[in-house]
């Protein structure tokens, strides 16, 4: 504590903008995880109190995927002994034409039994119609509301409000105010109960319901229950607890979850250095106080502790920083999350609160002062190593034996011998992510010899354009590759993000683009939701006739499409009119030949799984596959293995007659148009709002509107990855930053001297610019070689564990030259106030220095 | 011995209160029945409501089928109820919704709630078999000015119902219950009232009931107008198809 006094304290208080830019490569790293994961959790919180609300003493839930099961099940249910009371629920949650009001989750039950479940305590409304559920429901139109909902829109007993109904636009009556009770807090008071039978018309349900909530009578065990229904219903059917609805909810956002680590780690990798670098630098700068304290009788485990005690406090208070920058910036991640998700997988959830795990935030202190405490090691260590008698000899100890170097080139060399090997068993998880990080730490260990010799490089580059300040900057460089090395490896690091990220997103988006020319080849699509991913709203089969009859249709293709549950996880199907499949709209195949695939399909007599399917669910083709239906187990074998960008938690495509033959359920999400080549597609549209004008609830989307759309969406998934740039950028700026002004201190007296031999200060701040800028052409070059290997393995990374997708290797050689003036202009920039600072300094004290 | 006399009585009493709502459901029954009702709904917070409805009833006690179709207000004009009753089990109900223009089965579970925002719930107006209950003569009290048999029904083993026991009050001279209350769980829930008893077409009937509910303390009070009994109703009156049709 002492030594800390006397010796850290005022080394931090001489040197505060180094100790501040020093933390801010902690307090990003730690903002950026608590930020995402906090907003991540934050959803997922308040999709869990949603359920928890509505499932009010709900015990068990019966579902069965999206689509639904017949209303006959219902009356099962009620019939096993031991259930005392199972409800029928519709959950859509509808687009209001509603000022800064957004969505609102309609919830439809039957409000003869519903209330043996929940509590719909009313606040006001005509006891007479309220209290009488016989005119609830005899009057379809009947809507309950919060007291939330009803004060902000001026609602009041009733007053009218608009749903877009599948019948075309429905005027609603407030036939109750519900109390603010736990109920009406779900989906962030955004809550209206309406009549189940109702809802089925409103929503194009048919005679189905999309779930039964149930609890036992008074003594029976809720798994005994849970296995007997489970028995008696079947496979198809899932009966779990409401909580379990929270998990699926959190499958399906666990991608995201993933990227949040992904970022933060990474900004926490590059933060290290940052903190290594100036440790290591501290550590020589202050040699000579440290041999004075050897030389007083301290030990080597004493300045150890010292050199760790500083970093752990120092990732403590940077930590906390970033902790509270973390909050601060979760509410407006979760809002956009929130909306986000829904787009994505039209699950909408609203959180309004930030909700903050008191785990997650000591793990992310804890990893902030762990993170130091790491990146102090090397130069706690080589602190404590230090000669007493050679620490009080003056002069720079920046400079790596040539041994060293050496040493370390071995190692680099034994490591990709390794990664070698690795890369043939790189089926084994263990084995590639082990290759990975071995990567990593060779490619690491190597920074300090491409620095050197990349500045032995640029030397003459930098001389031939500035006799002077170019040779001063490169000698600097090279004098120093210590000090060099931990700036390059941050930025390095930061640019392999960042190719790796935008060759990501290049092949995704040249793969998108080319499965949207076969796959959304229709000339229209006509949707009942303003959202193709949101399947609250279906058209009845008829409405597929009808447009066939239109004059100018060519040909018609239905597709109906729904999550359900497989080995847990919710996956999409796909079920279309195989045999109506034009070849050209065959999906490439990966493994099977198309043709029979797709007769085969049309036949049912097999399913055509995407190859992200195949790949997380470990499907081969040709074995057979077991899809859980409300009518049983389904089991067909894989026909083909396509490439299928539909959805990221993998997709199965199965003939329409068959889903109808096992959902019991012919109604459609969506209807695609192909015109004839004299129909204008304008004309098309107006023909077909003529026809339908008022009658039902109906989107049209031109082929170009749909894939403006699924672009857009793609954008806002990389959006979120974008931020991963942002912060690898600036946490490289900063490690410049901190760099140049080390490396000016570390100068101070040779900049003295040649301010005092007659440089001009525009000549000393033209040598701060000029290292700055080859510190940036260093890590640009390194970077985008490394970015080269870090590709490679996002790609394998992603087709294995998060979505299953192979896409193609493309180096993205754009971004990589896009780079270079953002890199150059970002190292100019960091060097503007180190430069200053060297020219500011007194020359008398300058060469007093040291 | 005293002990073999006790039980014996206790056998005799049991024999005679099952006997009496046997011999009470023989005297009141008829082919057929019809009337137009009006239920006034009055809620503990003073807010009262009041329905029209016509109802229809063919067949004997215990396995009879019964329809009831609102006529007024003009919110539930057409809604309708069809109950099938059975000798052996709980009867089905179904619900028709003009508006929505299609039935509803009420569920066995939600024959505790209230039936239609009244203070009867749906169970209460099942018609139920003497073999579904066990009866125990309680006594003799008058009620109303009349001397009446006391009975205590319940359910038997395996046959659901939301009371565990409901007493009956039969009037004496005439074999016509005209009170009842019933209980779940051993607490009371509701108190059922016979007023207005008259004799119509040779059949005693009240003209006018009241249920109490105890819990939220509201009434409701059901009175018959232009009752008729063994008139010509068709069998078709009583299925789904004519409850889907609305007649």
């Amino acid at each position: 504590m002492r030594l800390l006094k006397l010796i850290s304290w005022q080394y931090v208080r001489k040197h505060l903008l180094r100790t501040v830019l020093t933390m801010a490569g902690i307090v990003l790293g730690v903002a950026v995880f608590v930020g995402m994961h906090t907003a991540n959790q934050s959803v997922l919180s308040a999709f869990n109190k949603t359920v928890d609300r509505i499932a009010g003493a709900t015990q068990l839930q019966i579902t069965a995927g999206e689509s639904g099961f017949d209303e006959e099940v219902l009356e099962r249910v009620q019939a096993v002994p031991g259930v005392r009371v199972a409800v029928p629920v519709i959950e859509a949650v509808v687009n209001l034409n509603l000022k800064s009001q957004g969505n609102i989750l309609v919830l439809a039950v039957d409000m003869t039994g519903d209330r043996g479940l929940r509590d719909y305590d009313l606040e006001e409304g005509d006891d007479t119609v309220i209290e009488d559920p016989l005119v609830f429901i005899a009057q379809p139109d009947s809507l309950m509301v919060t007291r939330e909902f009803a004060s902000a829109n001026g609602l009041a007993i009733n007053s009218k409000i608009t749903l877009a109904a599948m019948d075309g636009p429905r005027t609603f009556t407030v036939r109750g105010i519900m109390k603010s009770s736990g109920l009406t807090s779900a989906f962030g008071g955004n809550l209206a109960i309406m009549d189940i039978y109702a809802a089925q018309k409103v929503f194009g349900r048919g005679r189905k319901f999309d779930r039964i909530d149930l609890a036992g009578t008074e003594g029976t065990a809720v798994p005994d229950l849970q296995k007997q229904l489970g028995g008696m219903l079947g496979p198809g059917f899932e009966v779990e607890s409401p909580s379990a609805r929270g998990k699926q909810f959190e499958s399906l956002s666990s991608v995201y979850g993933m990227l949040a680590n992904i970022t933060s780690l990474f900004a926490l990798f590059i933060g290290m250095f940052i903190i290594y670098n100036s440790f290591a630098i501290a550590v020589t700068q202050r040699r000579s106080e440290i041999g004075i304290v050897r030389a007083l009788g301290a030990t080597r485990g004493q300045i150890q502790a010292l050199f760790l005690t500083e970093s752990a406090i120092l990732g403590l208070i940077g930590a906390g920083v970033g902790l509270l920058f973390g909050l601060l910036i979760a509410r407006a991640i979760s809002a956009s999350l929130g909306n986000f998700l829904g787009e994505i997988y039209g699950v909408a959830q609203k959180a309004d609160e930030v909700s903050s795990d008191p785990r997650l935030l000591f793990g992310a202190l804890l990893m902030g002062v762990i993170t130091s405490v790491i990146a102090a090691w090397i130069p706690a260590r080589a602190a404590a190593g230090v000669d007493p008698v050679q620490a009080l000899q003056k002069g720079r100890y920046q400079q790596l034996s040539a041994g060293e170097n050496r040493v370390r080139r071995q190692v680099a060399a034994g490591l990709f011998v390794v990664v070698f090997f690795c890369l043939f068993f790189a089926q084994n998880r263990v084995i590639f992510y082990s290759g990975y990080f071995l990567t990593v730490i060779a490619g690491l260990l190597l920074v300090p010899t491409m620095a050197l010799w990349l500045s032995r490089g640029i030397r003459p580059v930098l001389k031939f354009l500035r006799p002077v300040e170019g040779t001063l900057a490169a000698d600097s460089l090279i004098q120093s590759p210590r000090r060099t090395s931990g700036a390059v490896s941050a930025l390095a690091l930061s640019i392999a993000l960042v190719i790796s990220l935008g060759g990501m997103a290049r092949a995704s988006y040249n793969s998108i683009d080319e499965w949207m020319r076969i796959a959304l080849n229709p000339d229209m699509f006509l949707t009942p939701t303003q959202n193709i991913t949101d399947r609250s709203f279906r058209f009845p089969a008829s409405f597929a006739e009808e447009i066939r009859q239109i004059p100018g249709v060519k040909y018609t293709q239905v597709v109906r499409n729904a999550r359900i549950l497989y080995k847990g996880n919710p996956v999409m199907f796909v079920s279309l009119d195989v045999a109506n499949l034009r070849p050209e709209s065959y999906l490439p195949a990966i493994q099977g030949d198309s043709k029979t695939m797709y007769r085969l399909a049309a036949e049912g007599k097999g399913f055509i799984v995407s190859d992200n399917f195949a790949e997380l669910y470990k499907v081969k083709y040709n074995e057979p596959l077991e899809l859980n239906t409300p009518n049983g187990r389904l089991a067909l074998p894989v026909v083909g293995i396509v490439r299928d960008y539909s959805d990221q938690k993998g997709s199965v495509l199965l003939d329409r007659a068959v889903f109808v033959k096992y959902w019991n359920d012919d109604s459609i999400n969506a209807v695609r148009l192909y015109l004839n080549s004299d129909t204008p597609i304008a004309t098309m549209k107006a023909r077909i709002e003529e026809k339908v004008a008022g009658k039902t609830r109906l989107f049209i989307f031109t082929n170009q509107d749909l894939k403006t759309y699924i672009i857009n969406i793609t954008d806002q998934w990389f959006g979120l990855t974008y931020i991963q740039l942002a912060v690898a950028v600036l946490v490289a700026i900063l490690g410049i930053i901190n760099t140049l002004t080390v490396s000016i201190t570390d100068r101070r007296r040779e900049l003295g001297v040649l301010q005092a031999v007659g440089a001009l200060r525009s000549q000393v701040r033209g040598t701060i610019w000029l290292e700055a800028i080859a510190i940036g052409v260093i890590g640009l070059v390194v970077g985008l070689f490394f970015g080269s290997v870090a590709l490679y393995y996002s790609l394998e990374m992603s087709a294995r564990d998060i979505a299953g997708l192979r896409l193609d290797y493309t180096y993205p050689w754009g971004m990589a030259a896009g780079l270079f003036p953002v890199i150059l202009g970002a190292a100019l920039f960091a060097a503007l106030g180190p430069a200053e600072q060297a020219v500011r300094g007194g020359l008398v004290e300058a060469l007093e220095y040291e | 011995m005293n002990k073999l006399i006790f039980v014996l009585a206790a056998a005799a009493f049991a024999q005679d209160a099952r006997q009496i709502v046997e011999e009470s459901q023989k005297r009141n029954r008829s082919n057929t029945q019809q009337y137009e009702g009006v239920l006034q709904v009055f809620n503990p917070n003073g807010k009262n409501s009041e329905k029209r409805w016509q109802f229809y009833r063919s067949g004997n006690y215990g396995e009879s089928k019964a329809l009831l179709r609102f006529v007024s207000p003009p919110e539930v004009k057409g809604v309708a109820l069809l109950i099938v009753n059975h000798p052996d089990r709980a009867s089905d109900q179904w619900m028709w919704l003009p508006e929505l223009q299609r039935d509803r089965r009420v569920a066995l579970q939600d024959r505790s709630t209230r039936f239609f925002g009244t203070d009867f719930s749906y169970e209460d107006l099942e018609e139920r078999d003497v073999n579904q209950s066990d009866f125990k003569m309680l006594g003799e009290e008058v009620v109303d000015g009349q001397a009446c048999w006391k009975i205590e029904s319940a359910p038997k083993k395996g046959k659901s119902s939301q009371y565990n026991r409901v007493v009956m009050w039969f009037r004496k001279d005439i074999y016509f219950p005209v009170q009842y209350e019933m209980y779940a769980k051993d607490q009371l829930v509701r108190k059922l009232h016979y007023r207005r008893i008259e004799k119509v077409n040779g059949v005693w009937s009240a003209l006018e009931m009241e249920m109490f509910d105890v819990r939220r303390k509201g009434r409701t009070v059901l009175k018959s107008d232009k009752l008729q009994y063994n008139v010509a109703l068709k069998d078709e009156l009583f299925t789904l198809q004519s409850l889907r049709r609305g007649e």
